[in-house]
């Protein structure tokens, strides 16, 4: 019971990485299902078809489509990525990074978790009941969420299924802005913090300030389904005077932001890897610094990008275009700092490595991709294609899964006490990185020829019929991207048991975690450590002194 | 093994392709210059016995001017000539409605679960009148005329798409939104919906024909017979179709 329910930053960010990495499963078993419909419109699913789909002979039926992919998009978003990154690796390294000895509320952590808990359970009943789950895609715009487009259950249980999810999250951005605005360990100045602490707790402010927001839609959109309240009901059959357009804004004032929320942990995490890797310090660190922050102040202010056909004010449209193309200056920045630490280093190619620079790559063509999105002239025409899929596929999927990759194998040593193994590390990054590219690449191209998204069976069109062997080559793609996963489940619960013990310090770097032993004790610091330097002292003439390339944030030189 | 973006029949559509083409050109350089630098680094900035990494925090005026300025090149090459174009080519075309042109067509769509009507005012000018022309699923146009749509939602949110028009507007219960065109060449399009709308949401796809001027006028002569002997007065539903333009 006291493990089950422990209020130990490290054990709860264990549970959170499990539930995490289980929902990444379901949620990539789904997309494959997805995947073998577009290839294969209405033939039965080999192996698994006549179990999920009896009533139907092992088809997927429009209707189980229409819920595969407003799961997968649901369950990856806030039950995989979402737990995996921010409740995983957020509790089990913004206090051992900062030097504190646990979260500065650990029961309100322990509550965070739970709260998921409870989430994901009101998420899976909503399986079972009459008609289905949730059918409204990830986005559930009204009212096609409302009754009269989903009347069943499901959709209101997902509804309260989302908004757990956000009281969960909060909870835990609360506690993380805490922990690292009072915790710092004495000398862990505010730009002496490792960049992934900066990830986490930028992160942390846009949860706080916009999960509300998705909340309280949800709250409309509950009253709408289940009280005969019309915030978001309108029409000519419906005489009713709420506005769908209104649940748009309030969703994507939150969706903007979190797709920043997803990919600032990212950016912090493999800010520090790609230095620590390159044995170099993190190239323009302050600048870094400074553009993640403009990052998170323009994200608030760019969601009608999202809504550019809705037929908006011109005025308002162009001025989203503008805000959202600024983006591109702190982003841009953030790139070039990172080929900065890369340049002139002495790179070890790591399986942590691997994946932090398979992120560069597809982050970048996910970053430009947006800029077409960006462009309303443009946008016009790729608007719900598959061009947007690929686009945020390979930032929220491709990006944000090497990221979370990358962590997995960087602090796998130090969560477990045991190492995983570097050859199956990369027997699992080249099949993942090449299938990403293929499967979201894939995606870019027949989104450019007009495909659009969540089609059960894009052959209805006659314009779209010369697209299906493309389909069918992404789908390959992607079932290669399913089964190299399994290399690494393989890879992870084997060196779970029989993994080679981890010493203090295998990448030889000089943040607070890796002072400690692995697995860090309860307490983790005996004394609390004082900071004298930077995150990323690699390769000084100091260190070199004393015949290393590297120098703990708390080592003091004598 | 065909791929490449549908065939442009309409006026403007060249407009999109022109930014399309623009926005390849740049990202295409930027992304080359990317992979270029990864792979220097990647293959001769690699660990071996002896090498020791640049010590650099990468925070000296020099290095601040260069990230700077290359994103601000990036910035301005890029995202403002993109602004400035797409701004240009929004109020001259695509948001320049032809409120005032007595020449365009003008024809409300009611999208429904899971179909669209498309309605033209018949010889009174007037919509919501027994001489409406009121088709489903097919949208007879002229070529060489502007046609101006107004879109309602009976329902959910539909988006009305015309890939090869390089264009698409959400059609949005409660409200009503409008897009424009012109057809240049004479033939048939494919309409299709762009935003999820339920469990038959690919179904809902529709036929655009633009035909010569002559023969929309004799196409229109038909349809006007046929929407009179199937006008219905009792017919509350199809009533509420038909607003006031």
């Amino acid at each position: 019971m006291k493990r089950i329910f422990s209020t130990d930053h490290k054990v709860i960010g264990r549970q959170f990485l499990f539930l995490g990495l289980t929902f990444l499963a379901v949620g990539g078993v789904m997309a494959m299902l997805i995947r073998w419909q577009l290839a294969r419109p209405g033939q039965p699913v080999p192996i698994v078809g006549r179990l999920l789909f009896s009533g139907a002979g092992g088809v997927i039926s429009p209707a189980a489509y229409t819920s595969l992919f407003t799961m997968h998009g649901t369950i990856m978003i806030f039950f995989a990525v979402t737990p995996i990154l921010i409740g995983g690796f957020g509790n089990f390294c913004v206090p051992l990074l900062i030097g504190a000895r646990d979260m500065a509320f650990p029961r309100l952590n322990m509550l965070s978790f739970w709260t998921m808990a409870a989430a994901t359970a009101t998420l899976t009943s909503s399986f079972f009941v009459p008609l289905g789950t949730a059918q409204a895609g990830w986005t559930a715009y009204a009212t096609l969420s409302t009754a009269i487009g989903a009347p069943g259950a499901g959709q209101t249980l997902w509804t309260v299924a989302i908004y757990l999810n956000g009281v969960s999250t909060v909870m835990g951005a609360v506690n993380y802005i805490t922990t690292v605005v009072r915790l710092r360990a004495p000398g862990m100045t505010w730009f002496r913090l490792p960049l992934t602490v900066w990830g986490f707790f930028l992160t942390s402010i846009l949860n706080a300030l916009f999960v509300p927001v998705i909340a309280a839609a949800m709250v409309l959109l509950f009253f709408d389904r289940v009280f005969g309240t019309q915030f978001f009901i309108a029409g000519t059959t419906m005489r009713a005077g709420g506005d769908p357009i209104l649940y748009q804004h309030m969703f994507w004032l939150f969706g903007h932001p979190e797709v920043y929320i997803l990919i600032l942990p990212a950016w912090g995490i493999v800010s520090d890897l790609l230095a620590f890797f390159a044995r170099k310090p993190a190239f323009g660190y302050r600048v870094t610094v400074w553009a993640l922050i403009g990052v998170v102040i323009l994200s608030c202010v760019v969601y009608g990008h999202h809504m550019f056909t809705t037929g908006m004010s011109p005025l308002l449209g162009e001025s989203f275009m503008l805000l959202t193309m600024i983006i591109s200056v702190p982003t841009s920045l953030l790139f070039l700092n990172w080929l900065g630490t890369l340049w002139r280093g002495a790179l070890r190619m790591t399986t942590p490595m691997l994946f932090c620079v398979g992120l560069v790559f597809t982050f970048g063509i996910g970053g430009l991709t947006g800029l077409y999105l960006a462009d309303i002239v443009a946008d016009q025409y790729l608007h719900d294609t598959y061009f947007v899929v690929g686009h945020f596929h390979l930032i929220m999927a491709a990006a944000l899964l090497m990221a979370s990759f990358a962590a997995v194998y960087f602090w796998f040593p130090k969560m477990f006490g045991r190492m995983m193994s570097e050859r199956l590390g990369k027997l699992h990054f080249w099949p993942t990185f090449l299938a990403l590219n293929v499967v979201f690449g894939g995606q870019l191209l027949i989104g450019w020829a007009g495909m659009q998204r969540r089609l059960y069976d894009p052959s209805a069109y006659d314009f779209l019929k010369h697209l299906l062997p493309w389909n069918q080559w992404i789908s390959r793609a992607a079932y290669v991207l399913g089964l190299a996963q399994l290399v690494f489940v393989w890879n992870f619960f084997v060196s779970l048991r029989r993994g080679k013990p981890a010493p203090a310090n295998p990448w030889e770097v000089g943040t607070l975690e890796w002072t400690l032993p692995s697995p860090p004790p309860h307490h983790n610091f005996d004394t609390i450590p004082t900071v004298v330097r930077g995150p990323h002292e690699l390769g000084s003439p100091d260190a070199r002194a004393r015949g290393k390339d590297w120098l703990g944030q708390d080592e003091v030189l004598s | 093994m065909r791929l490449g973006i549908p065939r442009d029949v309409s006026l403007d559509g060249h407009l999109v392709d022109g930014v399309l083409g623009y926005l390849t050109l740049c990202t295409g350089i930027a992304f080359a210059v990317l992979v270029v630098i990864l792979t220097v680094t990647l293959l001769f900035h690699r660990a071996r016995a002896g090498r020791q990494a640049n010590y650099t925090h990468g925070d000296g005026l020099r290095a601040r001017l260069l990230t700077f300025g290359v994103g601000l090149t990036l910035f301005v090459a890029i995202d403002v000539t993109l602004a400035v174009r797409a701004s240009h080519h929004l109020r001259e075309r695509f948001w320049n409605y032809p409120d005032d042109d007595p020449n365009a067509l003008r024809v409300e769509v009611t999208a429904r679960q899971w179909a669209w009507t498309f309605r033209t005012a018949g010889p009174d000018g007037r919509f919501g009148t027994p001489d409406d022309v009121v088709t489903l699923g097919e949208l007879h146009v002229p070529v060489g005329r502007p046609i101006y749509l107004k879109l309602r939602s009976k329902d959910v949110v539909h988006s009305f798409y015309l890939p090869t028009f390089r264009t698409k507007i959400d059609a949005i219960p409660g409200s009503t939104t409008r897009l424009w065109f012109q057809a240049q060449e004479t033939g048939r399009s494919e309409i299709g919906c762009a935003q999820h709308c339920g469990v038959s949401h690919y179904k809902m796809r529709g036929w655009l024909y633009a035909a010569p001027e002559d023969e929309y006028r004799a196409w229109l002569a038909r349809a006007e017979i046929d929407s009179r002997l199937r006008y219905d007065p009792n017919d509350v539903v199809a009533q509420q179709e038909g607003w006031d333009w």
